[in-house]
């Protein structure tokens, strides 16, 4: 590839430095990045990578106060464990069976009675999934190992759910968000004036300083605006629901930008066969080698994130490498710690 | 030109250049249509002779890919203007212009900017798994 310079700055690639981290949180920052690009990761990250939820729900007895709807509703928030859910999981859509099975579901039980006099309160933890289901146990982080509350039953009252769990993205519905929030800032001291500060007397004054401010020089008195700058630091801290670690997120999310980009390649090459007969397919552009075209979530390559893209490339900034070690966990198992998340590195 | 729906404009340079016993790629096979992110391109018009201009409508695309793909063609130096659009908020569609200084096509430079994107993908990814590996160390000790 006939390298041309894709940094604004011209002397270093992409940086990511990781400030904080633990089993349910990532704060890094991405460095000589374009602002697109890093709200690309961004928005991939919020809606497009695919976790585990409630999907369906049979009830077959439901006496307690809430009516079926509500009740369907929030076990569909409740966040289920989907970790490399891609390897064990289709989507339904694409699974040959009728309705769900297996392959594309997970089904989840939730049987709760009340008969004494004190009132039954009904935990996330009390959903069962059924045995031999490789994921989508209900994620429970709180000290007493109870989950969110779904349900509270009064004597007599009873609760009998069949829960059918599926694979989805955020896109399609919120549940199925695997970040809860994913913070993300640059140019904490607003040189560029991309924000317009409103105030009553002095905008310095009145606005408290953002908590990046640290990480950047701040502006001399009398700065001349530069008009050439362009952001380069980006600030994200990610936060998830607890269905995925959020390095598996960030690697997830740059995998399936890179699957819509495979995809895009794919179809070009597709629309230029088309266009011109048999032979114009693959090599337009020079570039015959590993795309695989589009890749379908049930293709499962066995380590996890786009190195099917990767082979033998050499990219702009050296060497695509083979760095990933595929998917193994790095913040440590999951809720059983591993990592304290004491001040910053 | 012909009219501006047709799929895909004559391109006989590409016919010509790979023609001889050169059987289809692996790459080829067909695009699994089940997929919900399978986006479909189709070319929109030309309105040159020489194909250094064109635009490009991309289905169930939005500013995630368009925004990254619109600065990563820009970023080569043989391309005058990149930009994208989404022409209406309830259709899931993008539209992409891209004119070239007239050294090589359009779409070359639309199969360069996503070729450099997925390898920019790589290299964070790298990036980050080498960073998350040396914070794991850090903390361990």
């Amino acid at each position: 590839m006939d390298g041309f310079d894709m940094m604004d700055s011209g002397t270093e690639g992409p940086t990511v430095t990781i400030r904080k981290a633990d089993s349910t949180r990532a704060d890094f920052v991405l460095s000589n990045v374009d602002l697109a690009f890093a709200n690309s990761i961004r928005r991939i990250i919020l809606a497009e990578v695919p976790t585990l939820a409630i999907d369906l729900v049979e009830v077959i007895n439901n006496s307690s106060v809430l009516p079926d709807e509500l009740l369907s509703h929030r076990l569909g928030l409740v966040p289920l464990e989907s970790s490399n859910i891609d390897e064990k999981m289709l989507y339904t859509r694409d699974c040959d069976c009728d309705g769900y099975c297996e392959r594309c579901s997970v089904v989840l039980t939730l049987v709760a009675k009340c008969t004494g006099d004190r009132n039954v309160t009904v935990y996330a933890r009390d959903l069962a999934v059924a045995a031999g289901a490789q994921l989508g146990s209900p994620v429970i982080t709180d000290e007493a190992q109870k989950g969110s509350i779904i349900c509270k039953l009064r004597k007599g009252q009873e609760l009998n759910l069949k829960c059918i769990a599926k694979k989805g993205i955020a896109k399609e519905h919120a549940k199925w968000q695997p970040c809860a929030a994913v913070a993300f800032e640059y140019d904490p001291h607003n040189k560029l004036k991309h924000v317009d500060y409103w105030y009553e007397t002095d905008a310095k004054a009145e606005w408290p300083k953002s908590a990046n401010a640290g990480w950047e020089e701040p502006p001399q008195e009398n700065e001349p605006f530069d008009y050439n700058a362009v952001p380069t630091k980006f600030y994200v801290d990610v936060e998830t629901v607890g269905s995925l670690q959020p390095d598996e997120i960030l690697r997830q999310g740059i995998k399936y930008l890179q699957e819509k980009l495979a995809t895009v390649i794919a179809g070009v090459q597709k629309t230029a066969g088309e266009g011109a007969a048999a032979a114009a397919g693959a090599d337009v552009g020079g570039m015959d080698d590993g795309y695989g075209g589009a890749r379908s979530p049930d293709m499962g390559d066995a380590n996890g994130y786009g190195r099917n893209f990767n082979d033998g490339y050499v990219t702009p900034y050296g060497g695509a490498g083979g760095a990933g070690a595929g998917a193994q966990t790095p913040f440590g198992g999951y809720g059983g710690g591993g990592y304290s998340n004491g001040g910053w590195p | 030109m012909a009219d501006h729906d047709e799929s895909l404009p004559d391109a006989p340079e590409y016919a010509t250049s790979n023609i001889a016993g050169s059987e289809p790629s692996d790459d080829d096979e067909p695009l699994d249509l089940t997929h919900e992110n399978n986006a479909k391109i189709i070319m929109l018009g030309t309105a040159t002779d020489d194909d250094s201009c064109a635009s490009f409508q991309f289905e169930n695309e939005d500013h995630t890919l368009g925004n990254a793909l619109r600065w990563i063609i820009m970023k080569n130096p043989q391309v005058e203007f990149c930009g994208y659009s989404i022409p209406h908020p309830s259709e899931t569609k993008m539209n992409m212009r891209i004119q070239t200084y007239g050294e090589i096509t359009a779409k070359d430079a639309l199969i360069k900017g996503l070729a450099d994107l997925r390898d920019l993908c790589d290299v964070v990814t790298d990036k980050f798994i080498a960073e998350k590996e040396r914070f794991v160390a850090e903390k361990g000790n």
